[in-house]
């Protein structure tokens, strides 16, 4: 039973993460309409830019809030300079463009900051507490504590003030929100700027405890992606349940299953395919008038 | 007006076309390539005949055996992950640039007493062996390299293996890799770095577990690719018919380097021993979930991660950790006045500002390098033949790079292994760097016997 | 008397444009270069092949799959231990993997009815990740026994030799390896016209263009949807096939088959989407962009010295604002927009005239 609880928060914890990124995905996806292939690479270069500021001793909190600030600003422009040219493109060529940025963001976060592996400082210590043989780490600790707080930033975010007011509307029809008057432009903006600063938060705690290096962050957006997909790609609330779902579901299969070791991911994608026969836009997806 | 714009527009093209058809008939007439300096057009295969007193058998070769060499420079090539989940190898390249950049700047390698400039030619390939095997195509046939070195990987290898053999014959000289696959008598032109083989890192810490705990039960982590399946399969066997036991066994993703999940499985297995195969970023993961677990088994861990950046990831958990390495630790304080530590901090500081001098990635590329220079400077002749003979017949070979002192790489005509001679070393948290435990191991001439032989004539 | 020579012109050139198709890429690039650079060429045409299949199910019925790598993997397995393993000959395999590969097609598609759009960019997503974590798992230890324990079915170098009965001219294994992949792209391209310009073909549009509405005139749009996911997963079994032959290995893991269905996507985007012959040229651009930077960058650009390694990991980067830049200014990729910017040159140099040439 103590296995099985600990295993729980092994996958939890890494749950929390899939679920930061799906949540960064579905932000950008609701406003936009995009599936932005670049989000783990956003996230990446945050990170560095994290461990640039803490090797010029910036106290770690301190460079994350930067970093976070940076990202922010930067992920609005990328939706005014990059996606805005091609807003009314057909789905394809912006799948293709947020492919140039993946590319791009990646390899020149490496000629910029060195394709050695770097050592980022935690933001916090490094404990496990053994409460009945259950293992728990502060990692997982912190990593599910900055997943709540962001669900609940977001949640009042757009749920309580004029701001997220605007902001669901364009989400859920940019024309008629243009014409009441609503800023559609900087919503668009403000959607990929949340998603880039939850990315880099993310990005910042789940890369501390294992090293920083150029691919860091493409098993985990392949895992965001299977999330945001499993929740329904439009319900913030879905990739939330949907990412520790899928944390969850490899850490058991890992322990449990053996008749896949070394096919783990059959568990998620499985998943996925099975709520998508059954419910085609996912667990918490609302049916969507498709943009084309 | 227009129509005469037209007309003229029509005759243009008819030119052209006309022109298309000249060009047709002058080419039909003229003759095809020439003839590719290496092409598959005699039967390949056959292994170095029993009893010869050479290995290599230069009768099958078709190629431009001195390809490469022109005037003072031979052109060298390599392939290794500098993008990608194993993009942290490209500290090979720090290391071995530096040192070809130190010796041409002392004006070369001398081959039968002429000096010549060492040119490298470095290709990204991620670690897919689809992008090495297209790598080491445009290697060899464009950029006409002399031979290959240090090419990283087990499977990045493997893909390549028809590619250099006869008729080829172009060396695929020190692999990174210290698989046992290199001991296939049917490819006597690929041969391993100095890398510990595999199963001689079995072998030693198996004979340790003997000595110090022999109802040992062991516990195993392994990439689930070639390289982890070597670990695995020596593991194995060696264990048979002992006191030892392998109680759990688990694999993860080789492109990934998540472990937690398998760590904890493995350690609520009670075993009182971890052996890690694997590498990169999967090592540190594996040794901090371990401590996590409040597991404390002695471990191993792959000589592949024998690297002070790794070590102090680990954090709390690599302290006490066991691993081999045929070299010295350039972070162990002890080794500062060895001269050979010396040249290289000095050297690639100068040339590579940016590389971690302590870390042994960055060390095992300097050392290879000079290693290669060892064995183009022994040869009598500046062939693909002579240079490959000359690697397979290496005689107490010491004082190579960081090589360690009192060590001898010896290979034959039997005896397919460099990196037969090691040291078993335990990390040192506190200080910082590794320590020794006892004196040399020497395996000479037996990996090819420890290997499990499936996996030898693989 | 204008028509009919505007027509004999046309012909002309048409033929003259043929003509020296089939000489540059029959002759030119398999006679005249070095084995690297046909084996290059032989990956561009394999390339073109799976993307021209993507096309089908992307272009022309609008489905799109970020997955087909997994097919192009599976065809890859299968020539590779048909070969290896039962000493089949290269050609032998084809009519296997063909039938494979559209039977695949036709499991996944039917589940792929039911999602849509990006949803069904992601399950195919999936289905990248997924086939080589079973290949890894399956294939070395029950299938390819001669594969050793290894992730790489290598094959030996005496069964890439050219078969007894190709004529003289194919006299190495990299020319086999370029002709086989340059037949099958010629029937590929013959195969795909005839189907876009077939009844089907037109169903595949109605499909894309407006569901509701192709319904109501009797098109089955479940049949048409999986005969066109089976069919683009033929294409790029085939080509994956053909992978076998230039690289002479087959090997698969997630990044790499992720990899493969990205580029095919980028190529049939950059080629022109619904066009036959666009994903030939977006083919050919990627295989050749990668060679091109790494062999044309400069060492130093102002005071900027660029070693090696710096080059090869700018090399994504360029390419990458390179494909952006594209989508900009021709969304509809090369030769859709080469095509449409010629024809709005021809209108409005027609619009010169008195009497508009019937087309």
């Amino acid at each position: 039973m103590a296995l099985f609880l600990t295993q729980l928060m092994n996958g939890i914890g890494s749950g929390a993460v899939y679920a930061s990124i799906a949540l960064a995905l579905v932000l950008v996806f609701r406003t936009t309409g995009i599936l932005n292939f670049a989000q783990g690479e956003m996230a990446l270069y945050s990170t560095y830019l994290v461990w640039f500021f803490t090797q010029r001793s910036v106290p770690v909190w301190i460079a994350i809030l930067l970093a976070m600030i940076i990202s922010f600003i930067g992920g609005a422009l990328i939706e005014r300079i990059l996606i805005r040219p091609v807003e009314k493109a057909s789905p394809l060529v912006l799948v293709i463009v947020t492919i140039g940025m993946f590319l791009a963001i990646n390899s020149i976060a490496q000629v910029q900051f060195g394709n050695d592996i770097k050592i980022l400082p935690r933001a916090y210590p490094n404990k496990t507490w053994l409460p009945g043989g259950v293992q728990i780490s502060s990692d997982t600790l912190v990593l599910v504590g900055v997943l709540l707080a962001e669900c609940l930033i977001l949640y009042v975010l757009l749920n309580r003030t004029r701001i997220g007011l605007a902001f669901r509307a364009v989400a859920s029809n940019p024309e008629s929100s243009r014409l009441a008057g609503v800023p559609v432009g900087r919503m668009l903006m403000l959607g990929w700027a949340m998603a880039a600063a939850i990315g880099a938060l993310a990005g910042a705690l789940v890369i501390a405890p294992v090293g920083l290096q150029g691919a860091s962050m493409q098993e985990i957006l392949v895992y965001s992606f299977a999330a945001a997909a499993l929740g329904g790609f439009d319900s913030p609330l879905g990739a939330v349940v949907a990412g520790l779902i899928v944390g969850v579901a490899g850490t058991m299969t890992t322990q449990y299953l053996h008749a896949v070791h070394d096919i783990e991911l059959v568990v998620p994608f499985g998943l996925i395919l099975l709520v998508l026969l059954v419910r085609p836009s996912g667990l918490f997806g609302s049916r969507r008038v498709e943009r084309v | 007006m227009t129509d005469v714009r037209r007309g003229a527009g029509a005759r243009r093209l008819r030119a052209a076309a006309l022109g298309v058809a000249f060009v047709l008939v002058v080419a039909a007439c003229g003759s095809g390539r020439s003839a590719p300096t290496s092409t598959a057009n005699t039967t390949p295969g056959g292994s170095s005949t029993p009893g010869s007193s050479t290995v290599v058998d230069a009768s099958q070769c078709t190629s431009n055996l001195t390809q490469g060499v022109t005037g003072d420079t031979i052109k060298i090539g390599t392939s290794l992950p500098l993008s990608g989940t194993y993009s942290p190898f490209n500290a090979i390249l720090k290391g071995e640039s530096s040192y070809f950049s130190y010796v041409n700047a002392l004006g070369g390698v001398t081959v039968a007493g002429k000096k010549y400039k060492i040119q490298l030619v470095s290709k990204d390939d991620a670690y897919d062996a689809a992008r090495t095997s297209s790598n080491v195509d445009t290697l060899i046939n464009s950029d006409k390299v002399f031979g290959l070195f240090n090419v990283v990987g087990t499977k990045n290898n493997l893909g390549i293996r028809e590619s250099v053999t006869y008729p080829n014959c172009v060396p695929d000289l020190v692999i990174a890799s210290g698989a046992v696959q290199w001991g296939n008598t049917q490819y006597p032109f690929m041969l391993g770095s100095e890398l510990v083989p595999y199963p001689d890192e079995m072998q030693v810490f198996v004979d340790y577990l003997k000595k110090n705990k022999p109802n040992a039960k062991i516990a195993l982590l392994y990439a689930n690719d070639d390289f982890g399946q070597s670990y695995r399969d020596t593991l194995k066997d060696l264990v048979n018919n002992t006191s030892l036991a392998i109680v759990k066994e688990a694999s993860y993703n080789a492109e990934g380097s998540d472990v937690k999940a398998q760590v904890t499985s493995l350690a609520a297995s009670k075993a009182d021993t971890f052996v890690l195969g694997g590498t990169l970023l999967a090592c540190p993961n594996a040794l901090n979930a371990a401590h996590d677990a409040g597991w404390k088994p002695l471990i191993y861990m792959s000589g592949t991660c024998v690297s002070k950046l790794l070590f102090g990831l680990g954090g709390d958990g690599a302290d006490g950790v066991l691993s081999v390495t045929p070299l010295m630790d350039p972070g162990d304080p002890a080794n500062a006045s060895s001269a050979a530590v010396q040249l290289y901090k000095n050297q690639v500081k100068k040339y590579a500002p940016d590389a971690d001098t302590a870390d042994g990635i960055v060390a095992y590329g300097w050392s290879t390098a000079a290693l290669l220079q060892k064995i183009l400077e022994s040869s009598p002749k500046l062939d693909r033949v002579s240079v490959m003979e000359t690697a397979r017949t290496l005689k107490d070979v010491s004082g190579v790079g960081l090589q360690l002192p009192g060590s001898k790489w010896n290979t034959n005509k039997d005896d397919w292994f460099i990196g037969e001679t090691f040291q078993l070393v335990k990390y040192n948290k506190a200080a910082g760097h590794t320590e020794k435990i006892g004196s040399l191991t020497d395996l000479d001439g037996k990996t090819a016997s420890l290997a499990p032989k499936s996996l030898l004539n693989s | 008397m204008t028509a009919d020579r505007a027509r004999i012109i046309r012909l002309v050139v048409a033929f003259g444009v043929l003509i020296a198709a089939v000489y540059i890429f029959g002759w030119y690039i398999p006679q005249f270069h070095e084995q690297g650079t046909t084996y290059l060429w032989a990956e561009a045409l394999y390339i073109g092949v799976a993307a021209m299949g993507l096309n089908l199910l992307t272009g022309y019925n609008g489905q799109v799959s970020i997955g087909h790598g997994a097919f192009f993997a599976l065809g890859m397995y299968t020539t590779a231990i048909l070969m290896q393993s039962h000493d089949w000959s290269f050609t032998e395999t084809l009519p296997v993997v063909a039938a494979l590969s559209f039977g695949v097609g036709v499991l996944v598609g039917f589940p792929a009815l039911r999602v849509k759009g990006l949803y069904l960019a992601l399950v195919t997503l999936g289905l990248a990740v997924l086939f080589p974590q079973l290949t890894n798992r399956f294939v070395p230890h029950d299938l390819c026994k001669t594969c050793g324990t290894s992730q790489v079915g290598e094959l030996k170098a005496v069964k890439l030799l050219p078969p007894s009965w190709t004529p003289t001219f194919i006299k190495y294994p990299d020319q086999w390896a370029y002709y086989a992949t340059l037949t099958i792209a010629v029937i590929g391209i013959v195969a795909m016209y005839l189907i876009v310009r077939s009844r089907f073909g037109r169903a595949l549009i109605a499909v894309r263009d407006h569901e509701a509405a192709a319904e109501t005139v009797g098109i089955n749009i479940a049949r048409v949807k999986v005969i066109a996911f089976a069919t683009s997963a033929l294409y790029a079994g085939v080509a994956g096939s053909c992978f076998v032959l230039v690289k002479r290995l087959a090997t698969a893991s997630s990044v790499s088959v992720f990899q493969f269905s990205i580029e095919f996507l980028v190529a049939v985007v950059i080629g022109g989407t619904a066009t036959v012959l666009g994903p030939f040229i977006g083919g050919i651009i990627v295989v050749f962009t990668g060679r091109w930077i790494s062999e044309s960058f400069p060492s130093t650009i102002l005071f900027w010295h660029i070693n090696e390694s710096v080059k090869n990991l700018l090399s994504p980067a360029i390419f990458g604002i390179g494909l952006i830049l594209l989508m900009y200014v021709l969304p509809d990729g090369i030769v859709g927009g080469g095509r449409r910017i010629l024809n709005s040159r021809l209108r409005s140099l027609r619009r010169g005239k008195t009497s508009p040439a019937s087309t």
